[in-house]
């Protein structure tokens, strides 16, 4: 066995330790120097610091780059670990736009710095891949993540958020390592290329199928997919908001990176047939089974939501349909099509929840009717929820089209891994025909929410809204990638 | 230094460039428009000089720069770029005359609120008039032609609040139009029988010998030699725009627009594009003169049409009353004489006069703008009077003008290119009958032309704006200076003691001849020339006249012909008889047609329509959108119910994520069973 590549691994964890530095450098100055300025300015510097902390972070990823295996194979730098760590850091930077936009919290140097520690649980989850580090990377986000939700000591719903979103993690992350004592039991390996390698000699054994279950159920959980996303509406609606922001954007496509990895590299071999004619045990069913699931679940559920965060929560219950499609075709059609509908996803509910951010901070904002009149009072919001809300419902040109475009091109065009799954008349192109049907109950929801921001008139006294300028630049930002991502979709598609 | 063939587009990019800054120049741009538009054109006249230069190396060559505009299917359509002697010449005359109206019209359109639309204009006919002469295609030139056209129409009509000028506008517009079918129809034709419309592409031009031989081999009907027709349509083009009979009616009317615009457009240059046009496909013309069983040679026509405008144009002159209309009937005469020139085989002599005849012509039009901004806007000559005085370098500019138009001899430039066309016309040996209409020409011109200057210079003024009139600032008397000295001085580059003009045009050497070889011919002339101005003097010079309302001399001797004539023969009436009324019997016809039969058709289709209208939104409402809002119905309560199920309470979500494992577990090992 070679001797351990420690100097490799310095050098690959190297975007991680400058999050950790810049977190420890937020927490330190601020207890330093700043305890006694206003908690905006607090936060201001926080944020600034994180900001640097996260560009160097991406200014390091990039350098490291594409560098293979590392340490044995615990880390794995392929393009697709490069790209998720890029996206995730983006979304993290544009998490911190949001935060600028919000009143902010009693403690705004430990949330933000709280906030790098959950990212670099996210780049981990990015290049993991050894079922230990796995678990470790999961863990320290979620620990992160559920500190997050309940930051807002003033209101008892985001406390109750936490302990729900607490106890259900909890729950899930039981069942992940009961599923990864499971897979080691069986194959006698934590690596993923030696499961992989052991599973593909041997039929799967109803205690794999198991194990592969309830790995599935923490997926379930992170990627918020039904029947597992039941702490999801309550979650969005009492965390802060860009606790919110994040659960919805980095967190999901860490989430989905990592679990995309352990399954078709992992555990591809054991996938299973779901030919209609013929279905073999595997988890490719679980996961059709979960994303019709989530389709109608999202899509109904999000109608009757009167109340902003929850139909967001519900549309990305719907979104994490799409994606688990997405997941289905991985292993013929690539990682990109996936890749690129969450990060645009991700980029347009952080866009979403900031514009939320930004009115909250100015009169609140809960139920949908709270954006009446919004193009009167602030003309800016108005435009960048347009882009966003149409985003999310897939309008060409922007980037929300093209994601779905790519996915659902994929799989009702190839064959799928085993040959046989995609196609119009696959089982996976049959869920992308249900996905496209949902789409047109999807636009209700979404347009009902523009209606009320670009059509109808402001309540009676609706003051303007001054949109600070950090948050301003973050959703002009936001906005602008999602069109030019639409204009310009190869940029990502053809980054793989 | 020398403008080689590949960059003879920069002279007509230049004035286009300076169109597109004046549209774009807000109105208080006065001296960007106007400063572009100048700048433009005198950068494009110093390149004309480099082109003539280059061009006249070797006089002979026809310099070509092709290139495939598009392609038709497995035909391409070539445009090209020419350069000879008779282009660049013509590109100098077009700058410099052109560079002198801009500058003149500084002062004559200062006090106009929309200055900076009228610099565009001009430099937009500049850019189009620049691109008909480079052309070495007959599709380039054609649409430069309707370009130019087109910006005739925009200047004439240049005060349409006035309802003449409008009107003037549109009769311009529509009787060139009427010229141009004929030009479009020989084009297409030309290209349907030699594939190609380059003048020349070494060898396979349409222009060139091989093309020609198959051109004037084959007949159509009625015996006329294939070339014949497709010059003598091409021809109709060029008497729409020459203002040749009959289509001649539209030029004086154009006399609406600025004074300037006259001047440049309908003198100088534009109305010249007919004679260039035949200049330039004069091969084809002249391809079937040697063919002698055809019923008659494209030439003859040219000839005859050029001898009757001449005539005609000078006749009608002499009883006109407005100073711009006498000059535009006596335009209308002298581009017969170049018609006339080109038809009798003398090209060279044709063009000679459409050089000197552009400086003249310019010359006296701005000389008439002058006594026109002067006098406040008053064109009648009955009206002025006495500025003989009171505008003196305005009054000797234009004797210098008036003296080339009608001949006068040996020092005058109108004098050497008029004795060209007539010695050419006696040499014909079809017919004497258009020397004879020529020579009558003569003498009508100078009359006509001292009765111009008798009335307007001489005696005294006849009404308030013409007692108070003075001098026009330097910026429009400068260019009268120079336009008078090119009026003499150009007359010596095509004497026959020194044919240098006729050698450069023809690319072949011609051997000086004595001045007074055809002395005959020319004392006669010189005769004429003088019978015209003493018979004009007696008329009008001796008995100045006293009154504005007083009778013209020629009135109370011969009443019925000068009533004619000063209605213009009826030309105007004419046409309103017989091609405006059958014009309008066709539209009456066609608006019936429109109205009742094709218009109650579509009304029956219409209310078919809307009865399927109604039925469809009965089914519609009723049937299928009840349904669908039904069912939407139900997919919203479907979201109500489920929403019920979301209770919020914890123990029931840990409940359904671990009843949801044991189900998934349960189906893929059942699953897997089967």
């Amino acid at each position: 066995m070679n001797p351990p590549d420690y100097a490799g691994l310095a050098r690959a964890l190297l975007p991680e330790a400058a999050l950790v530095l810049g977190a420890l450098l937020v927490l330190g100055l601020d207890l330093l120097f700043f305890r006694k300025h206003s908690r905006e300015s607090r936060l201001r510097s926080a944020v600034a610091i994180g900001a640097l902390a996260v560009v160097a972070a991406i200014g390091l990823n990039l350098r490291v780059g594409d560098a293979g295996s590392v340490f044995g194979g615990v880390l794995v730098l392929d393009p697709l670990a490069v790209a998720a760590r890029v996206g995730v850091l983006l979304l993290t930077l544009l998490t911190f736009g949001v935060a600028t936009g919000t009143a902010p919290l009693r403690h705004p140097a430990e949330y933000i710095a709280i906030i790098l520690f959950a990212t670099v649980g996210f780049t981990l989850m990015a290049a993991a891949q050894q079922l230990l580090l796995v678990f470790l990377a999961l863990e320290l986000a979620s620990l992160s993540l559920y500190v997050l939700v309940g930051f807002d000591h003033a209101r008892p719903e985001s406390a109750e958020a936490a302990l729900k979103y607490f106890l259900f993690g909890g729950m899930s992350a039981a069942f992940l390592l009961f599923g990864f004592s499971l897979l080691y039991g069986l194959t006698g390996s934590i690596d993923l290329p030696a499961i992989g390698a052991v599973l593909a000699k041997h039929d799967p054994q109803p205690l794999l199928l198991v194990a592969l279950t309830m790995v599935l159920v923490a997926f379930g959980f992170k990627a918020a997919a039904a029947p597992f996303h039941l702490w999801a509406p309550d979650a969005y609606q009492g965390a802060p908001t860009p606790s919110a922001a994040l659960l919805a954007s980095g967190s999901k496509l860490a989430g989905l990176t990592l679990f995309v990895r352990l399954l078709w590299p992992g555990l591809g071999s054991v996938a299973g047939h779901i030919n209609p004619k013929y279905i073999s045990p595997g988890w490719l069913p679980v996961v059709v089974l979960l994303a019709v699931a989530s389709l109608l679940v999202g899509n109904f559920a999000a109608l009757a939501q009167t109340n902003i965060r929850r139909l967001l929560a519900y549309s990305a219950i719907a979104h994490a349909g799409v994606m688990l499609v997405g997941v289905m075709i991985a292993g013929s059609a690539g990682f990109a099509p996936l890749f690129y509908y969450a990060a645009t996803y991700g980029i347009s509910t952080v866009g979403a929840f900031g514009v939320i951010a930004v009115l909250e901070g100015r009169g609140g904002c809960q139920r949908i009717t709270d954006l009446a009149g919004l193009h009167r009072r602030s003309p800016l919001l108005a435009g960048c929820l347009l882009v966003f809300v149409l985003s999310l419902a897939g309008i060409p040109p922007l980037a929300g089209f093209f994601g779905k475009f790519y996915i659902f091109a994929d799989a009702l065009s190839i064959g799928g891994a085993t040959g046989e799954i995609g196609g119009a008349t696959g089982p996976v192109g049959r869920v992308a025909v249900l996905a496209i049907l949902l789409s047109a109950v999807a636009f209700y929801y979404y347009l009902a929410v523009l209606k009320q921001a670009l059509v109808a008139p402001p309540a009676e006294g609706a003051a303007p809204v001054r949109v600070p300028l950090a948050a301003a630049l973050t959703l002009v930002v936001a906005a602008v990638l999602l069109v030019l991502l639409g204009l310009f979709p190869t940029v990502l598609i053809n980054g793989f | 230094m020398t403008l080689s063939v590949q960059s003879v587009w920069l002279i007509p990019a230049l004035p286009l460039l300076a169109a597109a800054i004046g549209a774009l120049t807000p109105r208080g741009g006065r001296k960007l428009a106007a400063g572009c538009a100048i700048a433009a054109m005198s950068v494009a006249f110093v390149l004309s000089c480099l082109a003539l230069n280059g061009a006249l190396v070797n006089p002979a060559q026809h310099a070509v720069f092709n290139f495939v505009w598009f392609d038709l299917g497995h035909r391409t359509v070539d445009l090209g770029l020419l350069l000879d002697p008779l282009t660049a010449l013509m590109l100098v005359m077009v700058t410099f005359v052109g560079t002198l109206i801009f500058i003149f019209s500084l002062g004559y359109m200062k006090e106009d609120a929309n200055f900076t639309r009228f610099f565009c204009f001009l430099s937009l006919f500049a850019a189009a008039m620049l691109g008909l002469l480079v052309a070495n295609s007959l599709l380039l030139l054609f649409v430069c032609w309707e370009l130019v056209g087109l910006a005739s129409y925009l200047l004439i009509g240049f005060w349409f609040h006035k309802p003449s000028a409008a009107a003037a506008a549109k009769k311009a517009f529509i009787t060139t139009r009427i010229g141009d079918l004929g030009f479009l129809l020989g084009m297409l034709w030309l290209y349907n029988s030699t594939q190609t419309l380059l003048f020349y592409d070494g060898g396979h031009g349409c222009l060139e010998t091989g093309v020609l031989a198959g051109l004037t081999g084959s007949t159509v009907a009625g015996g006329l030699a294939l070339s014949t027709a497709i010059g003598l349509l091409i021809f109709c083009g060029a008497v729409g725009k020459s203002g040749q009979f009959p289509l001649h009616v539209w030029l004086p009317d154009a006399m609406e627009g600025p004074t300037p615009v006259s001047a440049l457009i309908h003198a100088a240059t534009m109305v010249a594009a007919g004679v260039f046009l035949i200049a330039r496909v004069y091969p084809l013309m002249a391809a079937d003169q040697l063919l002698e069983h055809v019923p008659v040679h494209a030439l003859t026509v040219v000839a005859f049409i050029g001898a009757i405008t001449a005539l005609l144009g000078a006749v009608i002159a002499v009883a006109q009353n407005d100073i711009k209309r006498i000059l535009a009937f006596s335009t209308v005469s002298q581009l017969g004489y170049m018609m006339l020139a080109l038809g009798v085989g003398a090209p060279a002599a044709a063009i000679f006069h459409l050089l000197t005849h552009a400086f003249f012509k310019a010359l006296l039009f701005l000389g008439a703008g002058s006594v026109i901004h002067a006098a406040h806007h008053e064109q009648d000559i009955r009206r002025l009077g006495g500025l003989r005085l009171r505008m003196r370098v305005t009054f000797a500019a234009f004797t210098a003008g008036m003296l080339a138009l009608a001949g006068f001899p040996f020092v005058f430039s109108g004098f050497w290119s008029k004795e060209g066309i007539l010695h050419a016309a006696h040499e014909w040996d079809v017919s004497q009958l258009p020397l004879y209409m020529g020579l009558t020409a003569v003498v009508l011109t100078a009359f006509y032309m001292t009765r111009l200057m008798a009335e307007v210079f001489f005696g005294h003024g006849r009404s308030h704006e013409a007692e108070h009139a003075h001098e026009n600032p330097a910026v429009m008397t400068v260019p009268l200076v120079l336009l008078a000295i090119c009026a003499v001085v150009l007359g010596f580059l095509g004497t026959p003691a020194w044919p240098w003009l006729q050698s450069v045009l023809t690319g072949k050497a011609i051997e000086p001849h004595s001045i007074f070889e055809g002395g005959g011919l020319m004392l006669l002339s010189i005769i004429l020339v003088g019978a015209g101005l003493g018979l004009g003097w007696a008329v009008y010079g001796r008995r100045l006249r006293q009154k504005a309302e007083a009778a013209d001399p020629l009135q109370t001797a011969m009443p019925g012909v000068f009533a004619a004539l000063a209605d213009r023969l009826g030309f105007d009436e004419f046409y309103a008889a017989t091609v405006f009324r059958l014009n309008a019997y066709a539209a009456a016809l066609a608006d019936f047609l429109d109205r009742r039969v094709w218009g109650g058709l579509v009304s029956f289709l219409g209310s078919l329509g809307e009865f399927a209208g109604l039925v469809n939104r009965s089914v519609d409402e009723d049937g299928l959108n009840g349904g669908f809002d039904s069912f939407s119905e139900g997919v919203r309560g479907t979201g109500q119910r489920y929403s019920r199920l979301q209770t919020g309470e914890v123990h029931g979500y840990l409940r359904t994520l671990a009843i949801g494992f044991v189900v998934l577990v349960l189906i893929v090992v059942l699953g897997g069973v089967r």
